[in-house]
C-alpha cells in the first residue's frame, strides 16, 4: 500500500501514486459532502503540488498572510501544517528518528524540530523563499532565516509591533505592517516571474472569511456548537486556502447544516447537560484519548482560541490595512495581559464551564502566558487547568499525566 | 536615589541614569532563594530557561522588598525574556517596562526601537522626574551595576572560543583554564566588550547628556549594532560571529547553552556549522544560571580538551620527511578525514 515516501518522492510512479492518493481522498470527500473533508482534499492537493519538480515552495509562518501567495498561485508551505501531516501518517517513525539524530536541541518546539528534520530528509520540499511575521513566535523566525540561509533563498520577516494591552492598535502601526506587505507581494512577483491577481485572491479570500466570520457569530451567540478540536483542525488547514476558489467553496459550505454536520458539538443525553469547554492554544493532532475522556466525563470542547482569524473581509481596493490588521490584532499575540483578558470576556461570554491551556513542548510564546492567564481565570471564578503536551505526540507517559489532570479537574467541574 | 533593575545588557545606561537612577542587573541579585520557596511565590513552567526563570524570583524579591520608586526594565528580546515582563507587569503594575527588542537592524526596526526608547524614557520622567544634570556638570552619575562576567587573562589565540548565552561569572572560563587551555575570545551578552560599549565614555558610547529624539535614533543604533546575539538575524549574527572568530584565531569552539532557549538552540547550530567549515572541533554543552560546574560537565568539557591536546601532540610527532610530497598537517587532516 503506497503511503507517504511515495506520494513525496519524484518521478512518474510518485505521480501517479499522488493521483491515486488524491483520487481516493476525493472519494471521501464525495461521500462525505463536508466542508471538513473537501478541505482536506483541496489542502492534500495543493500541497503535493509542492513535491512536482520546479515547483515555487514558500515556506512561510502561521499567520503569514495567505492571499499574498495564493495571488500568485502559489500554496504556502507551512511547517507547523507539515509537521502535523507527517507525523499523523505512515511517515511517523521516520520523521521522529530523523528528528532524534538532528543536532538541533529536543527542548524546541516539536513543530519546527520536526520540519527540520523533515526537509533535510526530503520529506519535506526544499523553500524557494522563507517569509516570516513577528507574530507568534521567535523560534519559528530563526527556522525559517536559518533555513533560509542554508538553501540560499531569500528571506523576509514582516515585521509586526505588539499591540496595546487596551485599545486599538495605533494607525500608524497598522500602515507601516500594511506598507511591508505591499512592498513583499511585489518582491514575490519579482523572485518567481510571475504575475499576481491580488483582486482575485482577495476576493476569494473575502467569501471565505464572510462565511467563517458568520459561524463564528453563530457559535459566539450561542446558536451553533460545533467540536473545538475538529473544528481547529480545519481553520489549521485552512490557512493554505485563503484566497483560492477551493478554500472560498470549503468555507462556504460551512453555511449549511449538511457542510458542518461531521463538525457539530456532540449532544448530552435526554436528561443531560454537557460541561462546556474553552480551548486555549493548539490542540493536540493525534491525542484521540484525551478528548474521548473529555467526552466520557460529560464534557464537549465547543471553542478553539485558535479560530478567531479572518473573522470578516478587507477591503478589495485596498487590503494591505485589513491584512495587516489581522496581525496587528490577533488574539494571541501582544502581552500576557492582553491574552487573559481577551479570553476571560470569550469565556464569560460564552459561559463555559472551565478553560483548558494546553502547553505545548518548547513553546515558550504559549505556556509563557500562562501564570497571567491562570491568574485571570481565577480572578474571574472560572476553572481553569494548564496541561502540559505535545502536540504531535501519540501516548507516552506526558499523555497519561495530562489524562489525569485532566480526569481530576473534570470531576471537579 | 531610585534604582532601576533590568535583565538583559543592552540597555544604554545613561538613557537610565539622565533620569536620576541607578542602573542594576537583576543577575547580581539572585541570592534571595528565600522568595522561590513561598507559597505565593511568583513562577514560570519549568520549560523556561534557566535564566529566566532565576530572574522571575529575584525580580519578586526586588519588587517586593525595595522602594516603591525601584523598578524593572525588560529588554524582550526573545518569547521567554518577554513573558518574563508581562508576568511582573502584571503583578507589580507601574513598575515593569518591557521593552520589545528587535530581531533585525533594517531601518523600520531601528525606527521603532528609537520611539520605544523615548516610550521608556517618558515612562522612567513620568517616576520619578528628576532634572538632568546639566551639560558640563562635575557630579559624578549615578552608579551602574553590571554583569561581573570578566575576562580571566589576554585572549590567547590558538585557544577555545567559547560562545554562551548569559554567563553570571567566569567559572566557565575559569573551568577551561584549570584543565590547561587557553581561553582565544567570549562571545556572552554578558561580556565586558558587550555592555561596555553601551556605557559613556567608551568608543562607541556617548558621553553623559540629555536625552533628544536623536538621542535615541542613536540608542537604538547602538543597541542593535553592540548586540548581534543568538536572537538576532542569522545573518547579522553569523556575520558577527565570523570576524569574532577571524579575530580570536582559536583552535577550538565550545558553545554553552542555556536549557529551554530558542534561540540558543538555533545559533548552536549555525556556530557549529561556522566551526565545520573552519575545521575547528566543535562542542556543545548545556549550562545553567549561574553557572555551575557539575562532574558530567567538567568531565565532558576535560574529555574534549584532552581529545585536542592528543591530537596536536600526534600530528606534532610525524615526521614530515616520510610522505614525501606531502605539504604537511593540513594533508594529514584530510587523509584522516578521507
Amino acid at each position: 500500500m503506497p503511503g507517504m515516501a511515495d506520494v513525496t518522492g519524484e518521478g512518474t510512479r510518485a505521480s501517479l501514486i499522488r493521483t491515486a492518493y488524491l483520487a481516493q481522498t476525493r472519494w471521501k470527500a464525495i461521500q462525505a459532502r463536508t466542508a471538513r473533508r473537501y478541505m482536506e482534499l483541496h489542502a492534500l492537493s495543493a500541497s503535493l503540488d509542492m513535491f512536482k519538480p520546479g515547483a515555487i515552495v514558500p515556506w512561510v509562518s502561521y499567520l503569514f498572510p495567505t492571499e499574498l501567495l495564493t495571488s500568485y498561485g502559489l500554496t504556502p508551505l507551512i511547517p507547523e501544517i507539515g509537521s502535523a501531516v507527517l507525523t499523523g501518517s505512515d511517515l511517523r517513525e521516520t520523521v521522529e528518528a530523523a528528528a532524534a539524530r538532528m543536532p538541533l536541541a529536543r527542548d524546541v518546539c516539536s513543530y519546527h524540530r520536526i520540519a527540520l528534520a523533515a526537509v533535510e530528509n526530503e520529506m519535506l520540499p526544499a523553500p524557494s523563499m522563507c517569509l516570516g511575521t513577528t507574530p507568534l513566535c521567535l523560534g519559528k523566525e530563526c527556522l525559517l532565516e536559518m533555513l533560509a540561509v542554508r538553501h540560499g533563498v531569500p528571506f523576509c520577516e514582516i515585521r509586526v509591533p505588539l499591540p496595546p494591552d487596551e485599545g486599538d492598535t495605533d494607525p500608524e502601526v497598522v500602515a507601516d505592517v500594511a506598507e511591508q506587505m505591499r512592498e513583499l507581494h511585489d518582491s514575490i512577483g519579482r523572485w518567481t516571474g510571475l504575475t499576481g491577481d491580488l483582486r482575485r485572491a482577495v476576493d476569494l479570500s473575502n467569501r471565505a472569511s464572510v462565511a467563517w466570520g458568520r459561524i463564528m457569530s453563530e457559535r459566539l451567540q450561542g446558536r451553533l456548537e460545533l467540536d473545538g478540536r475538529r473544528t481547529f483542525a480545519m481553520v489549521f488547514l485552512g490557512q493554505l486556502l485563503w484566497g483560492t476558489e477551493e478554500g472560498a467553496k470549503d468555507f462556504e459550505r460551512l453555511l449549511t447544516e449538511k457542510g458542518r454536520r461531521d463538525l457539530l458539538a456532540p449532544r448530552a443525553a435526554a436528561d443531560g447537560k454537557l460541561k462546556r469547554l474553552l480551548w486555549l492554544h493548539t490542540v493536540p493532532h493525534h491525542d484521540k484519548e484525551l478528548f474521548e475522556l473529555i467526552g466520557e466525563r460529560g464534557a464537549t470542547v465547543i471553542f478553539e482560541e485558535m479560530g478567531q482569524m479572518h473573522l470578516g473581509p478587507v477591503d478589495p481596493d485596498d487590503p494591505f490595512p485589513g491584512l495587516a490588521r489581522r496581525l496587528t490584532d490577533n488574539a494571541l499575540w501582544g502581552s500576557s495581559a492582553r491574552r487573559a483578558r481577551l479570553n476571560v470576556d470569550l469565556a464569560k461570554h460564552l459561559k463555559v464551564d472551565g478553560a483548558i491551556h494546553f502547553n505545548h513542548w518548547g513553546c515558550r510564546h504559549g505556556l509563557g502566558s500562562v501564570p497571567v492567564v491562570r491568574a485571570a481565570f481565577a480572578e474571574a471564578g472560572i476553572p481553569f487547568l494548564a496541561i502540559d503536551g505535545d502536540a504531535l505526540a501519540r501516548g507516552g507517559p506526558q499523555q497519561e499525566k495530562s489524562m489525569q489532570a485532566m480526569e481530576s479537574f473534570l470531576e471537579m467541574l | 536615589m531610585a534604582d532601576v533593575y533590568y535583565t538583559c545588557n543592552l540597555l544604554p545606561p545613561q538613557l537610565v541614569s539622565a533620569r536620576g537612577h541607578s542602573l542594576r542587573w537583576l543577575g547580581n541579585h539572585l541570592d534571595d532563594v528565600a522568595a522561590s520557596s513561598r507559597r505565593d511565590a511568583l513562577g514560570v513552567h519549568p520549560m523556561t530557561c534557566p535564566y529566566v526563570t532565576r530572574l522571575v524570583t529575584a525580580a519578586e524579591s526586588v519588587l517586593a522588598t525595595a522602594s516603591a520608586d525601584d523598578c524593572v526594565i525588560v529588554p524582550g528580546g526573545c518569547d521567554a525574556m518577554r513573558r518574563l515582563g508581562d508576568l511582573l507587569a502584571a503583578t507589580y503594575p507601574e513598575r515593569v517596562f518591557v521593552l520589545y527588542m528587535p530581531r533585525s537592524a533594517a531601518p523600520g526596526s531601528r525606527g521603532r526601537l528609537a520611539r520605544d526608547l523615548a516610550a521608556l524614557d517618558e515612562w522612567l520622567a513620568q517616576r520619578r522626574p528628576v532634572a538632568p544634570p546639566a551639560p558640563g556638570a562635575t557630579e559624578s552619575p549615578p552608579e551602574a551595576d553590571g554583569p561581573r562576567l570578566q575576562h580571566v587573562g589576554q585572549p590567547q589565540p590558538g585557544g577555545v572560543f567559547i560562545v554562551a548565552g548569559p554567563l553570571s561569572d567566569d567559572s566557565l572560563l575559569r573551568l577551561i583554564t584549570d584543565l590547561g587551555a587557553g581561553v582565544a575570545g567570549l562571545e556572552s551578552c554578558t561580556a565586558p566588550e558587550r555592555w561596555l560599549a553601551l556605557c559613556p565614555g567608551s568608543e562607541s558610547g556617548e558621553a553623559e547628556e540629555g536625552p533628544t529624539e536623536h538621542t535615541f535614533e542613536r540608542f537604538a543604533a547602538l543597541m542593535l549594532d553592540a548586540g548581534a546575539c543568538p536572537r538576532r538575524s542569522t545573518l547579522d549574527r553569523r556575520s558577527h560571529l565570523e570576524s569574532r572568530l577571524d579575530q580570536a584565531r582559536p583552535s577550538a569552539v565550545i558553545y554553552a547553552r542555556q536549557s529551554f532557549c530558542d534561540p540558543g538552540a538555533y545559533d548552536a547550530l549555525e556556530v557549529a556549522r561556522l566551526a565545520e567549515e573552519r575545521g575547528l572541533p566543535f562542542l556543545e554543552i548545556e549550562v545553567g544560571f549561574p553557572f555551575e560546574s557539575s562532574g558530567p560537565l567538567r568531565t565532558r568539557v576535560e574529555a574534549f580538551l584532552e581529545a585536542q591536546s592528543i591530537e596536536d601532540d600526534l600530528l606534532a610527532g610525524f615526521d614530515d620527511d616520510l610522505f614525501g610530497d606531502s605539504s604537511g598537517l593540513a594533508d594529514l587532516h584530510a587523509d584522516k578525514e578521507g
